[in-house]
């Protein structure tokens, strides 16, 4: 009896999705070893058969055919490539399901007195389909960013999410104030980007002031709310993403952030090899799609493949988000990330840049300690890949977040499973009813 | 035809003889009419000869250290061994050569990049005023400057579909062109290549009608639709047979029903716009009940559930590697679908549907055929190249002239850089026809656009 009982208990367990399975595996966990890999800290130079220690939730120790503590679980990665857990600068992860239903898509809001006060953190969904398929893909970490509002240019505040599998994703709020300038966002500005431009300087200096109940200048273009929201940007606190494209526009973030103690990143960055020297000069990181080289619009003539090379040889700080028409962004985060990455390479950027741009260097943009880098101390988000995690063919073997192995099951993965064309060597499958009963 | 007309035809010359009013002197119905010949010519060339490559033949095999014999633009010889002291020698060793790849779907010269405010208002890519748009010829639109066919050509293609967006339930023609700099569309056009005829099933046309009130409002409504035209369509192209048995009067022309007509006639093949694996069902029954020809089901992210019934129907299925999820009937992607389909002896193609994906065409094969591997398929590189080269050939009724390097057939093949489905790999050569359209290697050789003319610089700073 009590046999049959644990029995069934496990096969309740095995049952359970993969979110409720990794919950459930939540609470301690013993001290892993991760032998004979290659590890890519991404801080520090790769150091082949590694013996990697992750114990508390935290990297221990990479080290050079390490040993092995008694009692840890041993992993034998025969070779194989462990990175951090992949870091996307920009995505729309958990704030869209069905992008094309409009009421199940949270990235916008296209009614209302809204601003910078509009804040996605409040429509994070920690069980959105799309999060297991991003970290079976490798990615733990993202920026996700809101995708407008009425009050030209601003866009909202992104917020950092951190993809554990229990659903508490949010890592924190008010991430970044985004502002959207150029082409794609010139209707609520009235239909010039010199109209952008005016309005968030004067929003920046409205939100400068102490608002005064005497001066009827106060408060034109700022609702209370939306004034409180800019403060930490003001304060340097929060950074500015910039939304744009052109030269001309990346100029004017670059002159932004001479003139003020505002931190600018810029989140597009097409024809930013144009001002490498001076985003250089002015220490403003570059979020760019390294897949982008068709002149998507007259924002983006200067596209080219090797644009990320060319920004990473001036001194840019370059990370990556691969929108893909709009799919990649979100649908396929984790693996067109890694496509993007790949094609960076095959364009020019060293491939320890191009693994920074995944990992490291959105950690650094953002302001996350200990991700990104397997150095000691780091969060232990870490990924033991099949391949060249470079290459989209490849996948993670395993992954951890928090130092906690994950599912790698997914919806996707459950629908493979159930319409799998039979394979010779598996036992007979019961064809006679649907595969709703598989 | 009676067999005294037949001299006057010849006479009065080949299109005075398919244009004729007068009763009963037309040999052939009015449908298969070319009004846009093609006057597409090889660009310069000499026989070449690439030896020392891995080659995927596009037939299933590997061939290492293989040679590529090109001659007057025909594929002359694949082998192990080969020698043409006349012809140009390439040494590809290191590097794969593959047939040149074919995009089955392409909006290329009608999503023009860049994209404005004009495309907006009103974009080429899909003729709006009326749910039947099969008079439209989507060749009519094209605009050879669209930057992206420079950019398909990089990256491998030396053959596209350009097809009719998804927006009506009838979309028109489609065109087949090889993607070299042209200033008309007739230069790039692929001479004797049937057109396509688009139709879309599911969400988007019955959005689009929905939205401008006008047309079915439902996937019920689509099928409705599609039966009427039809029938109208089939009264159409009987009164045309009476009419050329010299019987009757003759009919009025109406492009419309021409095309239908030739869909009807199995002169012109479907290519149909579906997601759901219900609908393709329901739309494979319609098409056996009404007699027409589907080639090919596009995007199809459910084609793996009904795997088999695919390949029992011979309709190819043109899927990307992962888009899924942006909507209701896009939900239930997966990766594995090409591997699928083709595991059930389907017809499995690579599709891009835009000018982005339209240059990783052998990327998306490339994850495609990974998420197959780990299902636990057999999907060898020279196995996988038939989903970009052989298949879609196939489905564009092009099987005799493109999409191997059989000898005989055209000399489109491309030389990589490395493995072609490595995200690492470039387009180092490509070739139509036995000419080089692409070389990364010779600034002429890599053609830039009228728009991009004076607008982006060449090279890196």
């Amino acid at each position: 009896m009590i046999r049959a009982a644990r029995i069934a208990a496990l096969a309740i367990l095995a049952a359970l999705p993969p979110w409720a399975q990794a919950r459930a595996a939540d609470g301690p966990v013993p001290v892993i070893a991760i032998v004979h890999a290659l590890a890519m800290p991404v801080a520090t130079p790769p150091v082949a058969d590694a013996t990697i220690l992750i114990a508390g939730g935290h990297v221990r120790s990479v080290t050079t055919h390490g040993p092995v503590p008694p009692g840890a679980r041993r992993i034998d990665a025969r070779g194989r490539i462990v990175t951090p857990g992949l870091f996307s600068a920009a995505t729309q992860l958990g704030l869209v399901e069905v992008s094309g239903a409009r009421d199940t898509d949270d990235r916008t809001v296209s009614r209302g007195p809204l601003g910078p006060a509009f804040d996605v953190q409040y429509a994070l969904n920690g069980h959105s389909s799309l999060l297991p398929l991003a970290r079976a893909d490798g990615l733990a970490w993202a920026m996700s960013y809101p995708g407008g509002t009425q009050l030209a240019p601003f866009a909202g505040q992104g917020a950092l999410i951190h993809l554990r599998p229990s659903g508490d994703i949010l890592a924190h709020a008010g991430a970044a104030m985004v502002a959207a300038m150029g082409d794609i966002a010139l209707a609520p500005a009235g239909g010039s980007r010199a109209a952008q431009w005016v309005l968030l300087r004067a929003a920046l200096a409205e939100a400068r002031q102490p608002p005064s109940a005497h001066d009827p200048a106060s408060g034109r273009i700022l609702a209370p709310v939306d004034r409180v929201a800019l403060a930490p940007v003001i304060a340097g606190t929060m950074p500015l993403l910039i939304v744009a494209n052109r030269e001309s526009d990346i100029r004017q973030a670059i002159r932004l952030t001479r003139e003020t103690a505002i931190r600018v990143v810029v989140l597009g960055g097409a024809e930013a090899w144009r001002a490498a020297a001076d985003l250089a000069a002015a220490h403003v990181p570059i979020i760019l799609d390294p897949e982008a080289d068709l002149l998507q619009t007259f924002d983006s003539l200067g596209a080219r493949l090797d644009n990320a090379a060319l920004l990473a040889k001036a001194g840019v700080e370059i990370a990556f988000s691969v929108p893909g028409n709009g799919i990649y962004l979100s649908y396929d985060a984790g693996l067109d990330l890694r496509e993007g990455a790949g094609i960076a390479v095959a364009n020019g950027l060293p491939y320890a840049a191009a693994l920074r741009a995944i990992t490291a260097a959105p950690a650094a943009i953002w302001g996350v300690r200990g991700a990104g880098t397997l150095v000691s101390g780091a969060g232990a988000d870490l990924v033991l890949w099949d391949g060249d995690p470079l290459e989209p063919a490849s996948s993670p073997a395993l992954m951890f977040i928090d130092g906690h192995e994950l599912s790698l099951s997914t919806r996707q993965s459950a629908l493979r499973d159930r319409y799998a064309p039979a394979r010779p060597d598996a036992p007979p499958r019961d064809t006679a009813l649907p595969p709703a009963y598989r | 035809m009676t067999m005294h007309r037949a001299p006057r035809c010849l006479m009065i010359g080949l299109m005075a003889c398919l244009t004729a009013t007068e009763p009963g002197a037309a040999a052939t119905p009015p449908w298969l009419r070319d009004l846009f010949p093609s006057t597409y010519r090889p660009l310069p060339r000499e026989d070449t000869l690439i030896v020392h490559a891995t080659i995927l033949d596009g037939v299933g095999h590997r061939i290492e250290d293989g040679a590529l014999l090109m001659r007057d633009g025909r594929i002359a010889a694949v082998g192990p061994h080969l020698a043409d002291a006349k012809a140009h020698m390439i040494d590809a060793r290191g590097r794969w050569i593959t047939p040149g790849l074919i995009d089955i779907h392409s909006h290329d010269g009608t999503y023009v990049v860049p994209i404005t405010a004009t495309d907006e208002d009103a974009s080429d890519v899909s003729e709006l005023s009326d749910p039947n748009a099969a008079d439209s010829w989507i060749e009519t639109a094209i605009n050879p400057q669209d930057p992206a066919f420079a950019r398909a050509l990089a990256h491998g293609v030396t053959t596209l579909q350009v097809l009719p967006g998804s927006s009506p339930i009838f979309g028109g023609r489609s065109v087949v062109l090889h993607p070299i700099p042209a200033t008309t569309m007739q230069a790039m056009k692929v001479p004797g290549a049937p057109w396509g005829m688009k139709m879309a099933c599911g969400e988007n046309p019955k959005s689009e009608d929905a939205e401008k009130r006008r047309g079915p409002t439902s996937r019920e409504g689509e099928i409705a639709f599609i039966r009427a035209a039809f029938a109208k369509a089939d009264r159409y192209r009987q009164a045309w047979g009476r009419y050329l048995a010299g019987q009757g009067t003759q009919p009025d022309d109406d492009a419309r029903l021409d095309t239908l007509a030739a869909v009807l006639d199995g002169r012109i093949a479907v290519h149909m716009h579906c997601y759901r694996a219900d609908e393709m069902a329901v739309m494979l029954d319609l098409s056996r009940a009404l007699g027409f020809r589907i080639a090919a089901f596009h995007h199809a992210v459910e084609g793996y559930k009904i795997a088999p019934l695919l390949a029992r129907a011979h309709v190819c299925a043109a899927v990307w590697s992962d888009w899924w999820g942006y909507k209701m009937e896009a939900l239930d992607g997966i990766r594995e679908n090409a591997a699928f389909i083709d595991a059930a002896g389907g017809c499995a193609m690579m599709h891009s549907d835009s000018p982005f994906l339209g240059q990783w065409l052998n990327i998306e094969a490339g994850k495609a055929a990974a998420a197959g591997r780990r299902a636990g398929l057999d999907l060898p590189p020279e196995h996988v190249i038939g989903w970009l080269t052989a298949n879609p050939a196939r489905a564009l009724g092009q099987e005799t002239r493109i999409g191997t390097l059989e000898p005989g057939k055209d000399a489109d093949a491309v030389i990589w850089s490395a493995e072609p489905f490595s995200v690492y790999a470039h387009a180092d050569m490509v070739f139509i026809d036995g000419a080089v359209a692409f070389d990364r290697a010779d600034p002429h050789r890599r053609p830039r656009t009228d728009f991009e003319l004076g607008r982006t610089p060449p090279e890196a700073p």
